[in-house]
């Protein structure tokens, strides 16, 4: 910009003397015009932008204030949700108890005096006919639960003492008898399924066969 | 003027330019080499440890309970179910001087001892011990609750002493605070067992949990299905700033997957008649255990499996640990004459007899060098097959037997399913015992074709009595609905079952026919197991039994039933097995009127109505 400015002098200088035409010619060439400067009012901008970034600021601050807010909540709730889902849990074992079929054969029979039912009859709704034979009401479930067992502490075997004697095995021991369905006789002279005792355990091969083929049942 | 000066000033310059420039470059260079070396020595040399230090600034780590699967039976009802429980946890390095207050409102409140409690708040240098455990969650948030509040109070308290300078007051304030402040809770959940000893013996139960909170299973589907039960834990960590979560902090999660639930083929109530039955017929009989099982015909799944003795799965210590075990899936026994069902339906399958096949009975049957029996003392009978079957006569069924061809009777009794295990789902199940085919010998033959020397379990036999009842085709037990996997990796439940065809319908229906004369009052032995108003077939079974002393028979006997109902269309087949009866009972005395009791509630429970069809008339002699 410097150097087209001195040229501009000169020959404004040089073409003093040269007539109308020269000083048209001058007139009609193109000089830069100056930058204008504007003078643009800064404190509403400076305003304007103090105020975004302090709202900003205020608005991060609130945001984390109430996120924060949040999570006390959050806490508070999941501690809540905690405690009602146990409750809820222990109400619901409590109803499996009283739902338990153990419990209720007993509070029938004992407490209202109810019976297992016998066998029903059937109607038919198309034929309007009835089936089945009515039986009576079956006998009552014998609800008392086993005893526990001891431990072996508690409970130790019996101690047997064995006397022998000079009686024959044979005459000591006898059959079991009274086995109405089962007892086959020893008629056969062999070894007698009825017979218990050591003696009976230490039979042959051969007998224990017998006693199987022998031993009928059904 | 000035071009000369910078002239003057060049060579000086330029030169302490250059030294600048260098001293600045080595100075950035020391500095940027103590950080590359901080670097290597955070990341390369032991960054673990940083990043855990890092993390663990702050922020907590919490595990996130996987909740087991429940065990359910086919209606959804609860057979073992879980619940959030805590353990109390003493620190006894805080609780000591004040032991005996502590125990005092542990005891009452917990239900816990006084003096054992007493003994592990005192423990010396310890700073964990049990109090309780599996303590619901509800109760223990309770004490807990009241454990802390009344550590403030006394903090409080404390803190006034202090300002009045009351010493003595202030450590002991001090001392109560300690006290209460030292009791924590921890995650322990409970497993209970809301039926009771309802199916006790394949539930299984939960063992007390493992030092680390696993869970640690103890018999049963618990240990059988441990890992399909039991799920994964997940974990969560993230920031905490007073006790609550920063929001926008670090936090990572990984999510639980929980146990997924086991549904049984079993129905609750069923099962629990069922037991109640079988417990009352062997205390009547004075047996030594009983079996009760109950098949849903058509489809295989087993409604119940009934085991006695049982145990409450609520109180395992109260029981010996014998009892634990389901009988009748892992002990085996000679079925006796309930088997002569399965030789004869091969023996019509095979074409060789029907059922009015016309037998002359002999008084005693002499084998070789040995000699046969019946029950009964007789004469020569003529007996029709059906009056065989309707007599159990042993002598009978052996002459049938002799019309098989080689091996053909042990074919059958494969396809029954004997010596194979049912894969049903419980553990330690016995395969029971076919003889093998080297083993065959005629004796054999005679000696299984009526149910000796042969040995089962009892869901097989049922299994088998139920091909007949199901037109021939036998149908795999199951025990799960659906399919579930156990931790052998094997698959098992209704979704694998298949089927087979053993026998021919024919055959089946012929066999049926045979079986519903045992019931009958004046032909049969086993009236006792009628139902009625419905159409039953079954047989009874008396056999000797295998002593575990000696292994060989003893004396003692097993007596069983089984049948189905109705008999021409059946919809359940039950099993009943009483292992010595000291009453003196037989198959048909002691199992026939249990058999009775518990078809008749099945039928009535699922609504069966009679078929109304005449019953078998089939003639049992001939002349």
């Amino acid at each position: 910009m410097s150097s087209p400015a001195p040229a501009t002098v000169r020959s404004r200088l040089s073409t003093q003397g040269r007539g109308l035409a020269g000083a048209a010619v001058e007139r009609a060439r193109l000089t830069v015009v100056p930058r204008r400067r504007t003078r643009a009012p800064k404190v509403p901008f400076v305003t304007l932008v103090s105020l975004l970034l302090l709202a900003g600021v205020v608005g991060l601050l609130l945001f984390n204030t109430s996120m924060q807010q949040a999570s006390f909540t959050t806490t508070a709730l999941q501690e809540r949700a905690t405690n009602l889902a146990a409750r809820e849990q222990a109400l619901e074992m409590e109803l499996e108890e009283l739902r338990n079929p153990q419990r209720l054969a007993a509070e029938a029979q004992r407490r209202f005096g109810m019976e297992p039912a016998g066998a029903p009859l059937f109607l038919s709704l198309e034929s309007g006919e009835v089936t089945g034979e009515r039986g009576e009401p079956a006998e009552r479930l014998d609800l008392v639960p086993n005893q526990p067992t001891r431990p072996g502490v508690l409970d130790p075997a019996p101690i047997i003492e064995t006397v022998i004697g000079d009686v024959p095995a044979d005459q000591v021991t006898g059959q079991t008898g009274n086995r109405g369905d089962t007892a086959r006789g020893s008629g056969s002279g062999r070894g007698d399924t009825g017979r218990t005792g050591p003696q009976q355990q230490q039979q042959s091969q051969g007998e224990q066969q017998d006693q199987q083929q022998q031993r009928s049942e059904r | 003027m000035s071009r000369t000066r910078q002239q003057r000033l060049r060579p000086r310059t330029r030169g302490s330019a250059d030294v600048r420039m260098r001293s600045g470059f080595v100075l950035i260079a020391i500095v940027l080499s103590f950080f590359g070396a901080r670097l290597v020595q955070l990341q390369g040399l032991d960054p673990r440890e940083y990043a855990a230090m890092a993390a663990a600034d702050g922020s907590v780590t919490v595990t996130l309970p996987a909740e087991r699967g429940d065990i359910l039976d086919r209606n959804g009802e609860p057979l073992a179910d879980s619940a959030d429980g805590l353990m109390v946890v003493a620190d006894p390095a805080l609780t000591t001087p004040r032991a005996a207050e502590l125990a005092k409102f542990l005891s009452t409140r917990l239900a816990v001892d006084y003096f054992r409690t007493l003994e592990r708040l005192r423990v010396e240098d310890s700073r964990y011990q049990y109090i309780a455990r599996q303590v619901p969650a509800r109760i223990a948030a309770t004490v807990l609750d009241e454990a802390r509040s009344r550590a403030s109070d006394a903090a409080d308290k404390a803190v006034e002493a202090e300002k009045d300078g009351d010493d003595e007051a202030l450590a002991e304030y001090e001392e109560i605070a300690d006290a209460y402040s030292g009791l924590l809770t921890e995650r322990d959940p409970v497993r209970v067992y809301p039926s009771g000893d309802v199916a006790a013996n394949l539930v299984g139960f939960l063992g007390t949990p493992n030092p680390d909170g696993s869970a640690k299973p103890s018999a049963g589907f618990e240990a059988m299905f441990n890992s399909y039960l039991a799920g994964t834990d997940g974990e969560t960590s993230y920031q905490v700033g007073a006790g609550n979560k920063i929001p926008l902090g670090d936090s990572t999660i990984v999510e639980a997957t929980d146990g997924r639930d086991l549904v049984t083929t079993i129905d609750r109530d069923l099962q629990f008649f069922t037991q109640r039955i079988v417990r009352q017929t062997v205390r009547q009989s004075g047996g030594e255990s009983g079996i009760g099982v109950v098949m849903d015909t058509r489809t295989g799944d087993i409604l119940a499996l009934a085991d006695d003795p049982t145990y409450d799965l609520n109180k395992p210590d109260e029981a010996s640990d014998g009892d634990y075990k389901s009988r009748a899936m892992t002990d085996v026994y000679e079925p006796g004459s309930v088997e002569k069902v399965l030789t004869v339906a091969g023996l019509i399958d095979a074409g060789k007899v029907t059922n009015r096949t016309k037998l002359l009975v002999p008084g005693q049957l002499d084998r070789q060098d040995r000699s046969i029996g019946d029950y009964f003392d007789h004469g020569l009978l003529k007996l029709t097959l059906a009056g065989v079957i309707a007599k159990s006569s042993n002598i009978g069924t052996v002459l049938a037997a002799d019309k098989f061809e080689d091996g053909q009777l042990r074919d059958y009794l494969t396809r029954f399913g004997l010596g194979q295990r049912t894969n049903i789902g419980v553990g330690g199940e016995t395969a029971g015992l076919l003889p093998d085919e080297s083993m065959w010998t005629s004796q054999t033959q005679d000696r299984i074709a009526f149910g000796q020397s042969l040995s089962v379990n009892a869901v097989q036999m049922t299994a088998a009595v139920n091909a007949i009842a199901n037109d021939g085709v036998r149908i795999d037990p199951s025990l799960i609905k659906g399919s579930a996997t156990t931790d052998e990796g094997r698959e098992v439940g209704t979704d694998v079952a298949t089927t087979r065809r053993v026998v021919s319908d024919d055959a089946a229906y012929q066999t049926m026919m045979m079986m519903e004369r045992v019931l009958d009052p004046e032909e049969g032995v086993a009236p006792g197991a009628a139902v009625p108003g419905y159409r039953v077939a079954g047989k009874t079974g008396t056999a000797q039994r295998v002593g575990e002393a000696c292994g060989c028979y003893d004396g003692t006997f097993t007596v069983s039933f089984a049948g189905f109902a109705p008999a021409d269309d059946p919809r359940f087949t039950v099993y009943v097995v009483v292992q010595d009866p000291t009453n003196g009972g037989g198959g048909g005395s002691v199992a026939g009127p249990a058999f009775s009791r518990i078809m008749s509630y099945a039928l009535r429970r699922y609504a069966v109505p009679p078929t109304g069809t005449p019953a078998s008339r089939l003639p049992v002699e001939w002349r």
